[in-house]
């Protein structure tokens, strides 16, 4: 690794987001929704970095957050350097070629009504190419970078298949040659088959473009494959973060754990533990008192229950919120 | 041997659509043995779903229709059972729970109405006898608080506790069979263990027997103990699941085991996954011959023309490829 890679892409600090309720009238104003709640991680150049969590659990806020598709609460971002959160619309808008999202489901996220070139050329005419021929040449490009063919150009969305069209959303985000991608979900709503193909093209252009991803999912498997360090949330919170292999080999935080131990293995066709984690996530607009995690924990105490256990390095590199490690 | 459960033997499914007559599922067959959790697994549209719903007649008749084939459950062909039989065997032998707990809810309903309904409809019981028993049967899914829980509404309860609230519902006549199409596929993994763990237990409880319709292996390989792979409409592959997952014969199956990413193989730089290649084929384009042969890397000349027949690999296990085993 070069010294220029140590220099953080992206910074996060104590981001937070959260949802007021619309106020009924003549009613009190419901309390907010925590749906991030203060997370802080560093994404280097070439790093690939996991979110995982249950749904709710405010992944994919956090990733709508910090590319300014939705505005914070508080809490500081900077991409490599410039904080996004000071940026006036039109530069935040010019900065967007340089930061882009891959979308889980793939027909929701281009227009129905537009033709597979054109949506493909719509990057390079909003960032001030207006060369029609040039834009179409390039579209063209993106699409065999993406394993489609020059065929597909003048197609519509509804005539692709799932995994064809997830194709077409990542050409879409790489066409600026952006640093960073935010893959939010990029496979779960495609057929397993289709899934191994999309994975290994992203790691693919991973390597071709010098592309840095922050990958959101909820599957620990896929994860694993991907990633170089995965950060954990859970009710808006990080509680653990650490590289792949602290994660996978020897994970700290009960919630880590019981979210390895719930995957069921192909081989020996037993999944690794019995759950031992019983309920459901609590409701973020009405936090429990204390660890989050502690109705379900299965190693919980009596601090757990009263006060918050901060974000602490238990190791190099190696985040944990848990009183108990 | 005693005979089983429910006996499906050459069924064949078509939608008429403006693009003609599509055949869905293309004359399978299947039996499903007394206490026996048998997997149906593919890909979308490959017919696993249209394959259950026709088990009940859900369908709607037309557009779909079964062109042919018998479903036999207790010495009955359900396909000749008139309107009024079909509804009294609905819940009451054979129940059903869906992927999406929210849209089988009725959301206007609170979750204790919703289960005495069921209970008034196939027994003796007064309003007040089916509303104790919904509570008991909550109490038996494991729902917190169960006597509260009737008196709430879909939308107040999580898609974990919907689906446990769906569970309760297809049990409460304890039924000898129960399909279960995609119960856990919108459900976060945690929940999905959960819900896993107490279909199996249910089961083992009741005696009951059940046909999960899933596209996730790890789904097969936690709950299932005989698995069928379909393709296209047509089954590919079935046998035992530990073995099928182990030692895969078809080529399409030893694809999807090989394209989930494992546990414990830690990512190395430029390590790939293995993939299958190409696109799921839609109704109105199966290819010719084998029709998974485009997709697949060991592909030969008769792929392209002739179509497979399903063959017996041994007593348990069949397989419909014109390779020899060991050759993929």
């Amino acid at each position: 690794m070069t010294t220029e890679k140590n220099i953080p892409l992206l910074e996060v600090r104590n981001l937070k987001k959260y949802f007021l309720p619309e106020k009924k009238f003549l009613e009190e104003q419901a309390p907010p929704v925590r749906a991030v709640d203060g997370i802080s991680f560093t994404l280097k150049a070439g790093e690939t970095l996991g979110l995982v969590g249950e749904s709710g659990c405010g992944k994919s806020t956090a990733a709508r957050t910090l590319l300014r598709l939705i505005e914070p609460t508080s809490g500081q971002v900077s991409f490599c350097g410039t904080n996004l959160f000071d940026l006036k619309e039109t530069e935040m808008r010019s900065l967007r070629r340089k930061m882009q999202i891959i979308f889980q489901d793939p027909y929701s996220s281009v227009n129905p009504a537009r033709r597979i070139g054109h949506i493909l050329q719509e990057p390079f005419e909003i960032h001030g190419h207006q060369d029609k021929k040039e834009n179409a040449e390039k579209a063209t490009q993106l699409l065999e970078q993406v394993g489609l063919t020059p065929d597909h150009f003048n197609r519509y969305p509804h005539e692709l298949s799932g995994g064809q069209l997830q194709r077409v959303g990542i050409a879409r985000a790489i066409a600026l040659n952006p640093k960073l991608v935010v893959a939010d979900e990029p496979v779960s709503a495609l057929d397993v088959s289709i899934q191994a193909q999309i994975i290994n093209l992203l790691l693919d252009l991973k390597e071709n473009l010098d592309i840095s991803y922050l990958f959101i999912s909820h599957d620990m498997g896929v994860i694993e494959y991907f990633c170089d360090r995965v950060a954990v949330m859970y009710l808006g919170k990080i509680v653990e973060l650490a590289n792949s292999e602290q994660i996978y080999n020897s994970p700290q935080h009960p919630y880590t754990t019981a979210l390895l131990n719930a995957i069921p293995n192909l081989e020996s066709g037993r999944i690794k533990q019995k759950t031992s984690i019983k309920g459901d996530i609590p409701n973020p607009a009405t936090p429990l008192k204390g660890c989050a995690f502690h109705n379900r924990c299965p190693i919980k105490e009596k601090q757990c229950e009263e006060e918050i256990p901060p974000l602490k390095e238990i190791g190099p590199g190696h985040l944990v919120a848990c009183f108990l490690k | 041997m005693s005979s089983p459960e429910l006996d499906i033997q050459n069924l064949k499914v078509s939608f008429s659509t403006p693009r003609g007559k599509l055949t869905a599922v293309n004359g399978i067959s299947f039996h499903l043995n007394r206490g026996e959790t048998l997997a149906l697994v593919g890909e979308s549209g490959c017919g696993k779903t249209v394959s259950a719903l026709s088990i009940l007649r859900l369908l709607p008749e037309p557009p779909a229709e079964i062109l042919s084939g018998k479903i036999l459950f207790s010495g009955q062909n359900l396909l000749s059972l008139n309107a009024k039989a079909l509804q009294d065997l609905r819940g009451r032998s054979i129940s059903m729970i869906f992927q999406d707990p929210m849209t089988s809810l009725n959301p206007v309903l609170t979750i204790g109405e919703q289960m005495a309904e069921t209970l008034l409809r196939h027994t003796a019981m007064n309003r007040q006898e089916a509303l104790q028993k919904s509570a008991d049967l909550f109490g038996r899914v494991e729902l917190p608080s169960p006597e509260e829980k009737l008196k709430h509404y879909p939308h107040q309860l999580s898609g974990g506790m919907r689906q446990r609230v769906m569970i309760a519902m297809a049990l409460a006549c304890t039924p000898r069979v129960l399909i279960a199409d995609e119960p856990t596929t919108a459900l976060d993994v945690l929940i999905q263990a959960q819900i896993l763990e107490l279909l199996d237990n249910l089961k083992k409880d009741t005696g009951m027997s059940i046909l999960i319709i899933t596209h996730d292996l790890g789904v097969v390989a936690e709950i299932a103990q005989r698995v069928l792979v379909m393709y296209a409409g047509e089954i590919v592959e079935s046998g035992p699941a530990r073995a099928l997952l182990n030692n895969p014969l078809h080529p399409y199956t030893k694809g999807l085991i090989a394209s989930v990413p494992k546990l414990g193989t830690i990512k190395k730089t430029g390590a790939r996954l293995e993939e299958i290649s190409g696109n799921v084929p839609s109704l109105d384009q199966r290819p010719s011959g084998c029709a998974f042969h485009p997709r697949c890397a060991w592909a030969i000349e008769k792929c392209k023309t002739q179509k497979p027949e399903l063959r017996q690999a041994d007593a348990q296990r069949q397989w419909s490829c014109h390779l020899e085993p060991g050759s993929i």
